[in-house]
């Protein structure tokens, strides 16, 4: 399998006060086309830190992140613009759905801003709709979705663009156990049908159950890489 | 159009505020354009006027003569020259005082022909069947200063050629109602042949109104003063009247503009997350500004929106009985009718949206440059200070 995401010898600080905090140390990090990994720790570990870093949200202080043959500290904001407009979709913690869109919007909007067909567009975004259970919420606000269905909308809308890499922080971190199972199984699912590259950032159990690989981060270093399929089976326990 | 449909539904969320906003933006686009309007309207009612009582297309004035300077009058005339017949209404002005009640009064005496029809004095007037008196027209004021009606005789006293002066009974054959005082106060009209008679200078004219101005180039003694610089001190009048117009106008505009301002920098603080998701979903950042200044600017097509629904009827309305100003405006002696029509300009109307729309987009988009400079992962946590 080839390589989709790899980190070179990444250092992150962030200046605090006179000084700065190192929130990660010497990364070294490789992620191939189609893993289903995570990076779990404690909080403060740096896992956003990476994420974002992943996701040319951020850039590194030292070292090389190259994602998708793209090294992200060289990127213009029009072209790390462009890495997630088509190859990158976030899921937060805070589910983060455009207030004043409906749910048909909400995940129409990644479509737009690529100047997508307007037929084109219906199709992706009821697929989209169809593989999180939402179609019958299309034209609900987000204030009337509960978590558990925000979530879905906002996984809806990372994928609906079929990127090649999901970055999801804390996906579960707002959910009741039901819905962390569900919204595992779904993104699982996607992870096989339509061999994207999921990074999860957690420390839940119940998400972590579903990953293949878990990548321990402590203080801002690497302090474990295991795979899991060892443990729990081909495609996870359930 | 993406944008602009985010815009719209941001807005439409806002509620109140974005209403009272936009009502005061409608209300400073109409009172601007209804203000104007009416100013304008009074322009070119004073114009028609100065032009169909006074100006024609303009004045050739006899070498000596000089409106403004009474001493002119005297000496101030000359052969009529070669040609004018058809081309321009001669008028001869004199000197002379009458006797309402017993009383002097200093007038000046302004003949012209009975049978023209370039000015709006009613020349045709100018009979009487009663021998030995001077028919005359005055106007409304100066037939209130003198306290004379239409069949009243006084008393007029002149100067002959010789200087000496002489003495007849004016009638008043016709009282004439103009909206321009200087058709009116002071002046007795009357036929330049009878001032002929009396003066002596016949075939002679203090200036002529040209009913052709390219006429003028055939009189190059004379001195010429174009219609358009004799209408410069309305011109002057009515601007100096519209500046009311633009200190409510802005006055209103800078109101607004605070509101939108105000409320640019909150909902950019407010909305930082959606910033930051913006970011995330792969728009620049540049596009976000963009979002937000559309988004701030779309709040002026509300109020021009607003501004239409209301005007665009009272305007019709307004268009068609005139606005009107009462009695006082005679007294006032200056050129203004009664009623005015208001007069919507395309330019008035396009100039007072682009202003509006031109400073809510400034305004909208001040603060939003402050997107440019945020981190997307601050603006996401919602840690932007
Ligand atoms: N912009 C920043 N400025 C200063 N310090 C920061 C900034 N962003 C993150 N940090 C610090 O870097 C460290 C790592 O942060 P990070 O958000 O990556 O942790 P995390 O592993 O995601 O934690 P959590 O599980 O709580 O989300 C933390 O100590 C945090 O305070
Ligand atoms: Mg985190």
């Amino acid at each position: 399998m080839e390589e989709i995401i790899s980190i070179k010898n990444v250092v992150k600080r962030f200046p605090v006060g006179d000084g700065f905090f190192t929130a990660l140390q010497d990364i070294n990090l490789e992620f191939k086309k189609g893993e289903f990994a995570g990076l779990v720790g404690p909080s403060g570990s740096g896992k956003t830190t990476l994420l974002n870093i992943i996701g040319s949200l951020d850039t590194p202080t030292e070292g090389e992140a190259i994602v998708i043959g793209k090294d992200i500290s060289k990127l213009s904001h029009q072209q790390s613009a462009d890495l997630r407009n088509h190859n990158v979709g976030f899921i937060f913690q805070e589910y983060h759905l455009l207030p004043v869109y409906t749910v048909y919007e909400n995940v129409e909007f990644a479509l737009l801003l690529q100047n997508i067909g307007a037929a084109e567009r219906k199709k992706a975004v009821m697929e989209a709709l169809d593989w999180v259970g939402l179609t019958h919420k299309k034209d609900s606000k987000p204030d009337k979705l509960s978590g558990g269905e925000s979530q879905r909308v906002a996984v809806a809308r990372a994928i609906v663009k079929r990127p090649a890499i999901l970055l999801a922080d804390e996906p579960s971190a707002n959910l009741d156990a039901e819905n962390a199972h569900n919204i595992m199984k779904v993104m699982k699912k996607l992870n096989e049908e339509l061999d994207t590259t999921f990074i999860f950032s957690t420390h839940d159990e119940k998400v972590m159950q579903y990953l293949d690989r878990i990548v321990h981060l402590k203080d801002g270093r690497i302090e474990k890489d295991e795979m899991m399929k060892a443990k729990y089976g081909v495609h996870g326990a359930h | 159009m993406l944008r602009f449909r985010l815009a719209i539904k941001n807005l439409l969320s806002a509620g109140t505020r974005t209403w009272l906003s936009a009502s005061i933006l409608a209300l400073a686009c109409l009172i601007m354009v209804m203000y104007m309007g009416v100013l304008q309207g009074w322009n070119t009612q004073a114009k028609t006027d100065a032009i169909n009582w006074q100006f024609g297309q303009g004045e050739i004035r006899s070498p000596k003569y000089d409106p403004y300077d009474p001493f002119t009058i005297d000496d101030g005339h000359a052969v009529i020259p070669a040609g004018a017949e058809g081309e321009a209404v001669p008028i001869l002005v004199r000197q002379a005082s009458i006797y309402p009640q017993g009383r002097l009064q200093n007038i000046t005496l302004q003949g012209l022909p009975k049978h023209q029809n370039l000015l709006s004095i009613p020349t045709g007037k100018f009979t009487t069947e009663k021998e030995g008196v001077i028919p005359v027209v005055i106007g409304k004021r100066m037939a209130k200063t003198a306290n004379l009606k239409v069949g009243d005789m006084t008393t007029l006293r002149w100067r002959d050629k010789g200087g000496t002066f002489d003495a007849a009974q004016v009638l008043v054959a016709d009282i004439f109602r103009t909206n321009v005082p200087e058709a009116d106060m002071g002046i007795l009209w009357l036929d330049i042949d009878k001032l002929y008679e009396m003066t002596g200078l016949r075939g002679e004219a203090s200036y002529l109104v040209l009913s052709n101005a390219g006429y003028h180039k055939n009189v190059p003694s004379w001195n010429y003063i174009s219609k358009e610089t004799l209408l410069e001190p309305l011109e002057a009048m009515v601007a100096a009247e519209s500046i009311g117009a633009y200190v409510i106008f802005f006055i209103l505009t800078g109101l607004a503009a605070l509101a939108i301002f105000d409320t640019q920098v909150l909902s950019i603080f407010r909305r930082q997350k959606e910033i930051g998701t913006f970011i995330a979903l792969g728009m620049t950042r540049k596009q976000v500004v963009r979002m937000f200044t559309i988004e701030g600017t779309s709040l002026s097509f509300f109020g021009v929106i607003l501004a239409a629904i209301v005007g665009i009827p009272f305007g019709v309305w307004l268009k068609s009985t005139g606005v009107s100003l009462g009695k006082p405006t005679e007294a006032m002696n200056i050129n203004m009718a009664q009623t005015i029509y208001p007069v919507f300009g395309t330019s008035l109307i396009l100039g007072t949206v682009i202003i509006i729309v031109g400073i809510s987009a400034l305004v909208s988009y001040l603060p939003a440059r402050k997107i440019a400079h945020m981190e997307p992962t601050l603006a996401l946590k919602g840690k932007i200070q």
